[in-house]
């Protein structure tokens, strides 16, 4: 394969599920906060701003942000990099320089996602088409990961898609949880209260694991059991240890080397799964901030490593 | 017409004085279109309009779309599909296919021997000054004998069909021919839509072009190599043709690649891969001759790979087409198809030319200049419709201008009589109806060592605007399914 076009493809995975998180956290917060339990979590301008840090990470402190125009940038502004419509562009152009590569199957759903964002009437976003849009976007993301899997064969090709949808996932996954510990914090402050705040099951539901993780611990989320469900549990397909796992099972696709040297990406990615692996929540709790940052240089690392390898042409 | 049209025919107004590819004089259904046409006319217009729409998503969803320049944007457009497919018969077919194998095959021995000893030229057959003039020919090119002894692997032959019944070669295109993308998803399209309809027809496949075409490449693979490694190298996504070659690489299972993923190390090609390096032994090029390396053509051209020209010249990699075809298709050269054809092949040219005057020659230009609103006047050196003007469709004001821009550059037009392009029946969406529209054909044949194919089928373009004779896609054009019958 191509080094270009698998960096297109690695691109390409990235982007769709970019696009996925950001229009579910805009959907889940927007309308969890609408009738929030608290008057901090239900305050516009708190539920606003965390929409927008997740997606840009350029947002102005003491700015009073204008409800309209915050959703518009984050899901059909052109002008805003973060957007997801650029997210879905990105997405389709990177999969048109790998078009002879991918299935006719998949192409067709990337191509009818991308006419579906970009004919999006704004009018009728900006009035009523909130829920309408987000959820079909993270249907047509659905779609698109099942094409992925079901009409791809699971060669070189899938590896490298698969390595950007879970380096994406689990970087998502974690700036989501950023982005939820500072609303958890803002809203309840410290103690107990923060430790159950309302906003630990919109976190839970913002990455779709809300379901999973009542039948797991079988008692309401709290801060523990949610930081441990999607930080730490292999079995939770939207945590960093499964997305982790995924990913050490696709470089090994590329990289055949028994024992990888040890600046390669291989290398990363199994020591990063062995030190997760074996991770507790208890020696993560109290340092959560710096924990998150932690994991995110880590997954930028792992990208890197991947890039300069594979895709250096 | 005859009391018995049906309704969603019912506003066809068939003019006779152009080649009527399914009604006869009389306005009856011709025999071959009789059970199609009573298929189609099953269907009220408001289900024929439901139909269509459907078939224009299908194709914009899945991408099948080009891209036009305007002066300030870049449109994606959908290459318009008509659903009342053209049938070709047995008998007629097999004229064509044996025709369009002769000139392929008369245009690469001419080839040759233009890089080569120039024969024909020496005893005088083609004038030494249509080749000498010709922007197309490459120096670069002489002597060199290229893998298989094939010059022109991929000809689209343009045809149509004169007011006399007769196909007419309207030009050969032997650079990088395109379009054979159209012709299977126009396939694909109808049996989506019309699936119906195959099951009265016994029609040609159109799908078996990509395997063919690999054989092809493989068949002129450089000496010493046992499994050839081919690639399709594409200008880009941006390029208006980049859906096809996206669906020619994925239909023959090679790498598509661009300049960029290529390189050049002691005259070997090289593209660089996840793995590192991997040799490339044959090049299916849909980039022009002067962009394929910088080092030899164009020095800023940044779509080709330094030394590959280099390396063609070693034979240690194959290019489709060979560079410096272009000389053959120049429209001036055509004129000289009978002629070249007898030379090489010793036979009489089995579809005819149209009869074609040379501005470069004085007394034809004189003819040109006063004769211009019953002409149509062509670049020689132009594709894709661009330069053309037909006579009498011009202003005065406009016919002065043409006979300045001759008289300026008499060697870059030819002109020949405005041809009647056969009609068709052709759903038009603005008034809702089947009406006649002009169309041409081009077909498709590949030329390798010891392998020949004709694609059986071909793209049947439509000019969609009324009297309009420009087909080209560029232009406004749209085309058919077209069914070679078995």
């Amino acid at each position: 394969m191509l080094a270009r076009v698998a960096n297109n493809l690695f691109w390409m995975g990235r982007y769709i599920e970019r696009a996925e998180h950001i229009a579910r956290y805009l959907n889940v917060n927007y309308f969890s906060s609408l009738d929030a339990p608290n008057e901090q979590s239900q305050s516009r301008q708190l539920v606003l701003r965390s929409m927008l840090c997740m997606a840009d990470d350029t947002v102005p402190e003491n700015v009073e942000l204008n409800e309209e125009e915050v959703l518009y940038d984050i899901a059909l502004n052109t002008d805003k990099s973060f957007s997801i419509i650029n997210c879905v562009k990105i997405a389709r152009e990177n999969a048109n320089s790998a078009r002879d590569l991918i299935s006719t199957e998949l192409y067709e759903s990337i191509n009818k996602f991308y006419h579906y964002v970009l004919n999006y009437d704004v009018d009728y976003f900006k009035n009523k088409g909130l829920y309408d849009f987000t959820v079909n976007v993270t249907e047509f993301t659905a779609i698109l990961r099942g094409k992925i899997r079901g009409t791809l064969l699971h060669d070189k090709v899938y590896a490298i898609i698969m390595l950007g949808i879970n380096i994406e996932r689990s970087t998502q996954i974690v700036r989501i949880i950023h982005a939820k510990f500072l609303d958890a914090k803002k809203a309840k402050g410290n103690g107990e209260q923060f430790k159950q705040s309302s906003e630990w099951t919109t976190l839970l539901k913002c990455v779709e694991s809300y379901d999973m993780n009542r039948r797991h611990y079988r008692q309401p989320p709290t801060k523990l059991t949610t930081l441990e469900f999607l930080i730490l549990n292999p079995f939770c397909p939207r945590s960093v240890m499964n997305s982790i796992n995924q990913v050490a099972n696709h470089i090994n696709t590329l990289s055949t080397d028994k024992y990888p040297a040890k600046d390669s990406a291989a290398y990363l990615i199994g020591k990063t799964q062995a030190e997760y692996k074996f991770k507790s929540i208890e020696s993560i709790e109290g340092e959560v901030a710096d924990f998150i940052e932690e994991m995110l240089d880590c997954l930028w690392l792992m990208a890197q490593k991947i890039e300069k390898e594979y895709f250096n042409y | 017409m005859p009391e018995t049209q049906h309704p969603i025919f019912s506003s066809y107004q068939k003019d006779n004085r152009f080649y009527d590819e399914i009604f006869d004089q009389e306005g009856n259904v011709k025999e071959m279109y009789k059970t199609l046409f009573d298929l189609y006319s099953g269907h009220s217009v408001q289900d024929f309009a439901k139909l269509n729409d459907k078939a224009k998503a299908s194709f914009f969803n899945q991408g099948i779309t080009f891209q036009v320049y305007g002066e300030q944007e870049i449109k994606e457009k959908i290459f318009p599909f008509d659903l009342f497919p053209r049938i070709i018969a047995p008998e007629e077919w097999e004229h064509i296919e044996r025709g369009v194998l002769q000139r392929s095959k008369a245009l690469n021995l001419f080839l040759w021997d233009l890089y080569h000893d120039k024969k024909i030229i020496k005893q005088g057959i083609v004038p030494l000054d249509l080749i000498s003039s010709s922007v197309n020919f490459l120096d670069q090119m002489n002597g060199i004998d290229p893998p298989g002894g094939i010059y022109n692997h991929i000809s689209g032959t343009d045809l149509i069909k004169h007011s006399d019944g007769n196909y007419y070669v309207l030009e050969d295109n032997i650079r990088c021919p395109s379009g054979v993308s159209y012709v299977i998803c126009n396939r694909t399209a109808l049996k989506r839509a019309l699936f119906g309809v195959f099951n009265h027809y016994q029609a040609h496949t159109v799908t078996d072009y990509g395997e063919n075409l690999l054989q092809i490449l493989e068949s002129v693979k450089p000496n010493g190599v046992d499994e050839p490694n081919c690639v399709v190298i594409t200008p880009g996504v941006y390029n208006s043709a980049y859906y096809e070659h996206s669906y020619l690489a994925k239909s023959m299972g090679v790498e598509l690649v661009e300049g960029r993923d290529i390189f050049v190390e002691h005259d070997f090609v090289y593209m660089k891969t996840i793995s590192g390096p991997q040799k490339v032994d044959v090049i299916y090029r849909r980039i022009d001759d002067l962009f394929l390396d910088p080092l030899e053509f164009k020095p800023d051209s940044s779509l080709g790979v330094p030394g590959l020209f280099s390396a063609y010249k070693k034979g240690n990699v194959c290019l489709v087409n060979a560079p410096g075809t272009g000389v053959a298709d120049d429209k001036a050269i055509y004129t000289y198809m009978p002629e070249i054809i007898k030379y090489y092949l010793d036979e009489e040219p089995i579809l005819n030319n149209v009869h074609t005057y040379h501005c470069s020659r004085p007394d034809e230009l004189k003819y040109v200049l006063e004769n211009i609103d019953k002409l149509v006047i062509k670049p020689v050196d132009e594709a894709g419709g661009y330069g053309i003007s037909i006579g009498n469709k011009l202003t005065k004001e406009e016919i002065e201008k043409v006979k300045v821009t001759i008289q300026a550059h008499p060697r870059k037009y030819i002109a020949q009589p405005i041809m009647s392009l056969s009609v068709h029946a052709t759903y038009i969406e603005e008034t809702n109806s089947f009406e006649p529209r002009h169309v041409d054909l081009r077909t498709f044949t590949l030329l390798g060592k010891d392998k020949e194919f004709v694609l059986k089928g071909g793209l049947t373009r439509v000019a969609l605007q009324r009297g309009n004779l420009i087909v080209n896609s560029s232009q406004g054009g749209g085309s058919k399914d077209t069914w070679v019958l078995k």
